[in-house]
């Protein structure tokens, strides 16, 4: 019965046609044995044949219900409705256009941000069980913001906590290579021995670094990202046991590790063990595997007591610090998640306004189409039928723009991850791709749109009376006006919440972009690297004035200095600094501040002004008075009200070091330009040598042009020193400021894709009502009513929808202010001025938006208008 | 105008009875569909007829159900014709319906003359 019932199936299916014929066949054999009954009950033929088909019936109908019962009939009706869609789309391309353009427009953007969301916030890390990674950090007494972590702490912990299993420091460093073609600085970092085993990855060739703590002598081992073994060393599985000179020394390469094994923010192509030197400073990073059972919160917990410990034991050091656990993935992504789920909240206020423009649009053509849906219904289609065949038309329309909107999240995702500038520091950008969650999520999207847009427009389809849709023309269509209408106004509203936080956030970027900086970035290259290990730390000092010497002398160059750690990055070095003319403060009261050590000529390059004082010169060396120069904030902070110069301070630097300042310096935005200026004190280089270093050269003209003639200074003074990277001043300063600037730049085609679909949404329903009002028009104009005030009657209409739009949409505003303000940079999330601009630009957009169908209502003759009804 | 007057004195089919009527009619043996409706009105004393409209679906609906078996043949009067037939199931099925039918009818007239 089984296979009778397959064989029926398949036959039916597969073989309509000839089923098809088969019952043809059978019906027609019935009337023929009918009338040759009849003939030989003595009929004539011809009244015997008219007798047969009579008695038979509606042989369309016998055949169409007797094929009904063959199953699969959904189907064939699924089937005959889409190519009914179909044909019914063709016949109105530009409208199908419409539709499914604004669709797409939709459905893209959110699928493109949430690919985004998906890649960076929701994806786990690629590392086994990475939910269970967590970063340690310290907390400074005063401000609780996590800090690296001293080397003494970073053994304790891991000595004493209980919650982790593993736990390795690490310290991402140049790494000066040595090739062919000259030495190199490359991206590394320098671990723990626990590092691999604490990520949990097993490397893709070879091995990793052994356990047990290096405390001295630490293996001159590398272990190789993917990346550099492909890119340096051709992929060649025969590198393991190769030597390389890093930071000339020979390292033997002991493994490879797998494709995408790298710490959110963390790029490196090498990894070298690191020794563990108690009397390091707060340097390091630290990441630690939860034991299983132990939770977050629980690791948190202790760490918070560890520290409490650590203070008691090392005063100096660590009294009022405190310490705590941040899971990897949300110390990665922290930063970039409000404007991720900001971008998200926006898209889908776009996709809500696509939707309700779709459905507007869809409800004035079921108007038009009021006429073919009644004939059909009098024809004795069911309203089931209708129904059907309505929602396979919204099926088919949330298809094709779901198809679009993917083709254009795929470019859209393509184009972000080629053209994004590293600058942005995007975290996980690479794992952002169009995966089966994300297609999911875009057919999710698409038939939540479908069901949006589709459902108000198919049900007032139905709900009209026949007869008087039959009798009456058109013109009487009323229903689902006030749906329209409802939806045009919450259209405005939702644009209003987009333009005004597009406006904010570009008036947050001009402001942002508008702060001076402190110091004249044009014209001006800098050359960072990390100067390679000599024997007495003098070398470092001498090594950089031989450099910067050189480097003056070329042509073009008008000023050259070096500073440790260059502004722009983020990153400073911060240490403790106070009077020595008054005891000692309370360790854990000590006011902390940023260290810049650099060179004569420092100043002179960045373009920052002296306030009083002197600049370093070549008298400040080892053996002279050591000496120092402040910022104003930080002559402020010390010395309130006093004059700074001539002072003494107290550093908690390299052998604590009292120094006399001899200058104060304008005051200038090191970590950013959105961050104000912190206390910082500058010390000389050949005094306090460092082996971070960045040249700063300032030049007549395009400083570009210098680079191979600065790189060629450096290789003549150390061959084997390699740059880490050449850059302009110019552009580190405006890509400190490139995220902000491509969240006003989304922001603001959002902004405008929501104005221009409110305005198409607000010109539809005005120009459809004037069509649908042609004759009332028509009457008043014959009983004299003046062109303008017709012309008033139309534009007050949409005028009053819009003011009703904008309040409702200052509402939201209102509500989302909470959640702007922690992006903005000195705006306020109601910031007056914006929010009128916004105003203004939407009364005019949609003023012009209702004047076009206004004019061409009153230009309307009445004669023609009411002889056409 | 005689046509009319055919249909005065038939018997709408009750719902759900076609099917034991096919069934049965098949029961002696197989039969194409224009025999079937001519033989249920033969044996009904022209009482019963059966709309092509409802006996057709009705046939496939129960060749699908696997009660019945279809083939074409030629007819006695030289005419290629869809028989059907009973299969096993549909002879349960018949037994079954006939069942149903006894029941239906003892309930009817339990209500028609209370005892």
């Amino acid at each position: 019965m089984a296979g009778n019932m397959l064989r029926f199936v398949f036959r039916r299916f597969f073989k309509r046609h000839d089923l098809e014929r088969e019952l043809n066949e059978e019906l027609a054999s019935h009337i023929a044995m009918d009338t040759a009954l009849r003939i030989s009950e003595g009929e004539s033929p011809e009244a015997a044949r008219q007798g047969a088909l009579r008695q038979f019936g509606n042989l369309g109908l016998v055949s169409e219900v007797t094929r009904d019962q063959w199953g699969l009939a959904w189907l064939e009706q699924a089937l005959k409705d889409f190519r009914y869609a179909v044909r019914t789309f063709a016949r109105v391309p530009l409208f199908t256009a419409v539709v499914v353009s604004t669709l797409a427009l939709g459905i893209g953007s959110s699928t493109t941000i949430f690919s985004l969301l998906d890649g960076i916030l929701l994806r786990a890390l690629p590392f086994p069980e990475s939910n269970r990674l967590m970063t340690l950090w310290e907390l400074p007494p005063q401000t609780r913001k996590p800090n690296v972590v001293w080397m003494n702490n970073f053994v304790a912990w891991k000595e004493r906590s209980h919650s982790f299993s593993s736990m390795a420091a690490f310290m991402g460093l140049p790494m000066n290579l040595l090739a062919d073609q000259g030495s190199e600085q490359v991206p590394g970092l320098a671990v723990t021995a626990d590092f691999f085993t604490t990520l949990g990855t097993a490397p893709l060739l070879g091995r990793t670094f052994r356990p047990g703590e290096f405390w001295t002598d630490e293996p001159r081992e590398v272990v190789l990202s993917y990346g550099a073994w492909q890119g340096r060393f051709g992929g060649r599985p025969d590198v393991i046991g190769k030597k390389i000179s890093i930071n000339v020394r020979h390292y033997e390469i002991i493994g490879v590790m797998p494709p995408g094994l790298e710490l959110p923010n963390h790029k490196a192509e090498l990894y070298i063990p690191h020794a563990i030197d108690l009397n390091d400073g707060r340097n390091y990073s630290v990441i630690a595997r939860l034991r299983p059972g132990v939770s977050a919160h629980a690791a948190k917990a202790e760490m918070a007591s560890l520290a409490t410990n650590t203070a008691r034991e090392n005063i100096e050091m660590d009294s009022g610090w405190s310490a705590t656990a941040v899971p990897l993935l949300e110390q990665a992504v922290g930063p970039v998640r409000p404007i991720l789920l900001m971008l998200f909240a926006a898209v889908g206020l776009l996709l809500l306004l696509a939707c309700a423009n779709v459905a507007n649009l869809l409800m004035m053509r079921a108007c038009d189409r009021a006429r073919e849906i009644s004939v059909r219904l009098a024809l004795g289609a069911s309203r089931n039928r209708i129904l059907r065949q309505l929602l396979m038309e919204n099926l088919l329309l949330a298809v094709f723009g779901g198809l679009l909107g993917l083709v254009l999240a795929a470019s859209a995702v393509h184009t972000l991850k080629t053209s994004l500038p590293e600058s942005l520091n995007i975290p996980r950008l690479t794992e952002v791709n169009l995966n089966l969650s994300v297609l999911l999520f875009s057919a999710a999207v698409s038939i939540f749109s479908a069901m949006i847009f589709g459902l108000a427009p198919a049900m007032q389809s139905l709900k009209r009376n026949v007869s008087e849709e039959l009798h009456e023309s058109t013109r009487s269509v009323t229903s689902g006006r006030k749906v329209r209408r409802a939806l045009v106004v919450s259209e405005i509203a939702l644009a209003i919440v987009l333009v005004s936080g597009a406006g904010l956030m570009v008036r947050s970027f001009l402001r942002l972009a508008s702060v001076d900086p402190g110091f004249h970035a044009e014209n001006v290259l800098t050359a960072r690297m990390l100067l390679l290990p000599v024997q007495k730390e003098e070398y470092h000092a001498e090594a950089v004035r031989e450099m910067l010497a050189r480097v003056r002398r070329l042509p073009g160059v008008m000023a050259a200095g070096s500073i440790g750690l260059l502004p722009m990055e983020g990153t400073n070095s911060g240490t403790w600094y106070y009077r020595a003319d008054r005891p000692d403060p309370q360790p854990s009261a000590r006011p902390e501040g940023d260290v810049s050590i650099i060179t004569p000529g420092y100043f002179e390059a960045m373009g920052i002004p002296m306030v009083r004082g002197r600049v370093f010169n070549t008298q400040d060396r080892t053996g002279a008075p050591l000496v120092a120069i402040l910022n104003q904030t930080a002559a402020r902070m010390l010395f309130p009200g006093e004059d700074a110069i001539g002072k003494r301070l107290k550093v908690w630097w390299t052998n604590t070091p009292v120094v006399e300042i001899v200058g104060i310096a304008a005051d200038m935005r090191h970590g950013g330009v959105g961050t104000p200026p912190d206390p910082c004190l500058f010390m000389p280089n050949d005094q306090q040598p460092f082996p971070f270093t960045a040249l700063v050269v300032r030049t007549a003209s395009d400083p570009v042009r210098l680079e191979n003639a600065i790189r060629e200074q450096i290789r003549q003074v150390d061959a084997d020193q390699g740059i880490e990277k050449f850059e302009l001043m110019q552009q580190m300063v405006s890509d400190s400021i490139a995220r902000p600037r491509l969240e006003a730049m989304v922001l603001t085609a959002f902004g405008m894709i929501a104005l221009g679909l409110a305005c198409i949404g607000l010109y539809g329903l005005i120009a459809f009502s004037v069509t649908q009002r042609a004759r009332e028009i028509g009457i008043r104009l014959a009983l004299g009513a003046s062109k303008e005030g017709i012309f008033r009657m139309i534009l007050g209409d949409g005028f009053r929808l819009t003011v009703v739009g904008i309040l409702l949409g200052f509402a939201g505003v209102i509500g989302s202010t909470r959640f702007l303000r922690a992006l903005l940079f000195e705006i306020d999330p109601l910031d007056p001025a914006t929010l009128v601009t916004v105003v203004c630009i939407l009364l005019i957009v949609s003023l012009v938006a209702c004047c076009v169908p206004a004019r061409r209502a009153t230009k309307a003759d009445p004669a023609t208008v009411l002889r056409e009804e | 105008m005689t046509e009319p007057q055919r249909y005065q004195n038939r018997i709408e089919i009750l719902q759900g009875t076609l099917d034991l009527l096919v069934l049965q009619t098949l029961a002696r043996g197989e039969q194409h569909g224009h025999g079937i409706s001519q033989t249920i009105r033969a044996r009904s004393g022209e009482l019963l007829s059966v709309e092509t409209g409802s006996l057709y679906p009705a046939l496939h609906r129960l060749e699908k159900k696997g009660w019945l078996d279809s083939e074409w043949k030629v007819s006695q009067n030289n005419q290629r014709a869809k028989y059907y037939s009973l299969t096993k199931a549909g002879r349960k099925q018949l037994l079954a319906e006939q069942n149903k039918w006894r029941q239906l009818v003892e309930a009817v007239s339990g209500v028609l003359e209370p005892a």
